[in-house]
């Protein structure tokens, strides 16, 4: 079992903050994912748990006891790179065995862990096979074998299946994640992948240029992002951020497409911000939010549809109605041309709110400060 | 004017056949994806429009033209592979304007076609910089914009995306189409992202194992899959799949689906159908065309995972993890463990040959 926890760690290379002052704590067996645009600091924060690489500044703990001082081999942490690394000359079950082997386990042992890591990861029937006659998959598979047998206090993940072509992917994600929860052990995992974080994390850090922006379960963080950058980070089709423009009854964006409305707008009330409503400057809405229906005189200003994108189970309508084109996303096939006036509305309740600095607005049950 | 006709085409290595007796017509100014996973032949059938490689068989024609001999450069394509080739001691506009300068076009030509480009990418910002030292996503974004600014009239791409972040693919997805509505030239882009293809293309040819399975637009292709691969290939999830026996009930005839229990009664033209396959029949419909209905309505299995992905929540379901998978909206409080009775909509169910994996005639109830 194992607990690892970062605080504030900061670690430079010549003039480059690679990770700036990061703190956070991976619980016991959590899948914990790191989630970044290249460059954040995601294989360095790896590095630095692996012993690779050595803190600036701040104190990293396995357990509770630091480790700043401890070698990579004595924290006892398995890692599976993103380029696999088998050796080509060994069969996938020497492969598999190696680490054993190399620690000199008794044989019996070996074989043990062998088995139970080749039905885990179901790759019994390729073990014979040498790495160069397996397919991109299976080497995967192979390779995460090659980490499960040596029975870690953690596993560290470098996006181990962005090789792998798409349909694989979802299936290996899931896969992955039965894998932890039957292990039993702490993984934690970097992607660049958003569906592929979604999909597997407990919980998982968002960085920004080796800063942490945002921790906490996929959900909360989709559902309730801290600032623009996590808004626009996480989800696709991208959230909508468009100016707010106040008014008497309520908020207006997208050049008076949209309106939010609702039972005491004039006070704020209607949408829990009371007395913050004044410092809306954005109003962040997602494209599965975005309702869209047809233009009638009554419904205000209306809004053209500039391109449908039918995805089958989805389609996604790109919009004109102010100085940045909207993105909707419907359930199904509705039936909306290139070309046709649309109204919008979206239901404030489901908005998210920022301030002129990027940062989200708290909503409380009455709105006003606390 | 420039169509490209495929006429029986065909490619092999030694023993090894890449390509089988393909036969596809791409219409002037059509953006056709050719789809599917690594060695189903889509790179292949590219490299053989593009004249990089010799057909084993068959014929290609641009408008009336057989290429059989004519040399890759002869053929007026433009090609932008994975791997962009940027000339890294360059500038962004030394490389833009790398072509019409080979062909010597008049400067103030050159001047003009390379802005109007750079313009359409992004790049006017970075035109004086050296290409040294930009990220992947402009390197791409310059490799695309060095080839279309020679305004082809055929534009193959090979997986031009594939090497750029999540994020930068999205936006280039909307330049591509915008390019190539602004210049109308016939596209062939090969990806094995289904979103790419469905997202961009007019029509998309589904490839598998060197043969061509499904030529369709992409809600043809989602909606009414040619064959069993195409079912699961395409959606994101892919179509549940589930084998089946015909059983006639005093409702009518259903499918008797193992442990799933009963179908919903099929369709007069499904029945007739499902019963003249002799080698039995798979139920199929896609993950997000089901419903939640009451206890007893429709079939019933336990949640096994529930993954949230952003807008869509995707229920995977049954004994054996991912037996079955419906998508409904967010917020609707599954929990491992709970049973799920669902129904497919009216309408999406789509029955299959089990032993050819051909879909059957009238097989679409809707």
């Amino acid at each position: 079992m194992a607990e690892i926890a970062f605080r504030n760690v900061t670690k430079r290379y010549g003039a480059t903050l690679a990770v700036d002052d990061a703190s956070f704590t991976v619980a016991d067996n959590e899948f914990f994912c790191i989630f970044g645009p290249p460059l954040s600091g995601k294989s360095t924060i790896l590095r630095l748990i692996l012993g690779l690489e050595l803190p600036d500044s701040g104190e990293i703990l396995i357990n509770g006891t630091p480790v700043n001082a401890v070698s990579p081999a004595a924290r006892n942490i398995a890692m599976v790179f993103q380029n696999l690394a088998l050796f080509p000359h060994m069969t996938a079950a020497d492969n598999v065995r190696f680490p054993l082997v190399e620690r000199r386990q008794p044989a019996a042992w070996i074989e043990a862990r062998l088995k139970d890591a080749a039905e885990k990861l179901h790759i019994t029937h390729i073990l014979h096979k040498m790495p160069g006659q397996l397919s991109g998959g299976e080497r995967q598979r192979v390779a995460i074998a090659r980490a499960l047998v040596r029975d870690p206090a953690a596993y560290l993940m470098d996006d181990p299946i962005s090789a792998l072509d798409a349909r694989l992917r979802e299936e290996t994600r899931v896969e992955l994640k039965r894998i932890q929860r039957e292990a039993g052990r702490t993984l934690i995992y970097v992607t660049h992948d958003q569906e592929e974080a979604m999909s597997v994390a407990d919980r998982m850090a968002i960085l920004d240029r080796g800063a942490i922006a945002q921790i906490g379960s996929p959900v909360q963080i989709y559902d309730h992002p801290v600032s623009t950058y996590v808004a626009r980070f996480l989800g696709s089709p991208v959230m909508n951020i468009l100016a707010a423009q106040a008014g008497a009854e309520g908020l207006w964006a997208a050049g008076g497409a949209l309106r939010l409305r609702g039972e005491g707008w004039g006070t704020g009330l209607g949408t829990g911000l009371g007395t913050i409503l004044g410092e809306v400057a954005d109003l962040g809405i997602r494209p599965e939010d975005l309702r869209v229906t047809g233009w009638t005189a009554d419904k205000g200003q209306p809004a053209q549809v500039t391109e449908v994108e039918p995805l089958g189970g989805y389609t996604v309508l790109t919009l004109a109605a102010g100085p940045q084109p909207l993105r909707a996303l419907l359930r199904g096939q509705p039936e909306f041309t290139v070309g046709a006036q649309v109204a919008l509305d979206c239901d404030p309740a489901r908005v998210i709110y920022f301030s002129g600095d990027g940062k989200a607005l708290p909503r409380t049950a009455t709105g006003d400060r606390t | 004017m420039t169509t490209i006709r495929l006429e029986n085409l065909a490619k092999r290595f030694g023993p090894f056949t890449a390509l089988k007796a393909m036969d596809l017509t791409i219409a002037d100014g059509e953006f056709v994806a050719l789809l599917g996973p690594s060695g189903c032949g889509k790179s292949t059938t590219m490299n053989m429009i593009a004249g990089m490689q010799t057909p084993s068989e068959g014929r290609i024609l641009f408008g009336d033209r057989d290429m059989a001999g004519v040399a890759m450069g002869r053929r007026g394509v433009g090609f932008v592979f994975q791997n962009y080739a940027i000339f890294t001691h360059m500038t962004v506009r030394e490389n833009l304007s790398y072509g019409l300068r080979v062909t010597r076009r008049p400067s103030h030509e050159i001047g003009q076609r390379t802005a109007l480009m750079a313009d359409l990418l992004q790049l006017g910002p970075l035109l004086d910089r050296p290409a040294k030292g930009l990220s992947v996503n402009i390197l791409q974004r310059v490799a695309i914009g060095r080839s279309a600014v020679m305004e082809p009239a055929i534009f193959l791409l090979d997986e031009p995306l594939s090497n750029v972040d999540a994020a930068f693919r999205a936006v280039m997805r909307t330049e591509l189409k915008q390019l190539q509505r602004r210049f109308r030239q016939t596209m062939v882009y090969v990806t094995h992202d289904q979103l790419e293809a469905m997202t961009m293309a007019d029509r998309i040819a589904v490839m598998d194992h060197g043969m061509l399975q499904q030529v369709g637009t992409p809600l043809q292709i989602y909606n009414d899959p040619a064959n069993l691969f195409v079912a699961r290939f395409i959606g994101s999830p892919g179509m549940n799949l589930l084998p089946g026996l015909v059983v006639d009930t005093a409702a009518g005839v259903v499918l008797d689906l193992g442990a799933l229990g009963p179908s919903p009664v099929l369709a007069p033209a499904q029945a007739q159908a499902a019963r003249a396959a002799k080698g039995g029949v798979v139920f199929g419909f896609r993950p997000e065309q089901a419903a939640r209905v009451a206890q007893g309505q429709g079939m019933a299995l336990p949640v096994s995972f529930v993954e949230r992905i952003g807008a869509r929540t995707i229920l995977h379901l049954g004994p054996g993890a991912g037996a079955v998978k419906v998508g409904f909206e967010n917020d609707a409080g599954f929990e491992v463990g709970t049973m799920l009775h669902f129904a497919p909509h009216p309408g999406a169910v789509r029955l299959f040959d089990a032993v050819s994996g051909v879909a059957l005639e009238g097989a679409s109830d809707g």
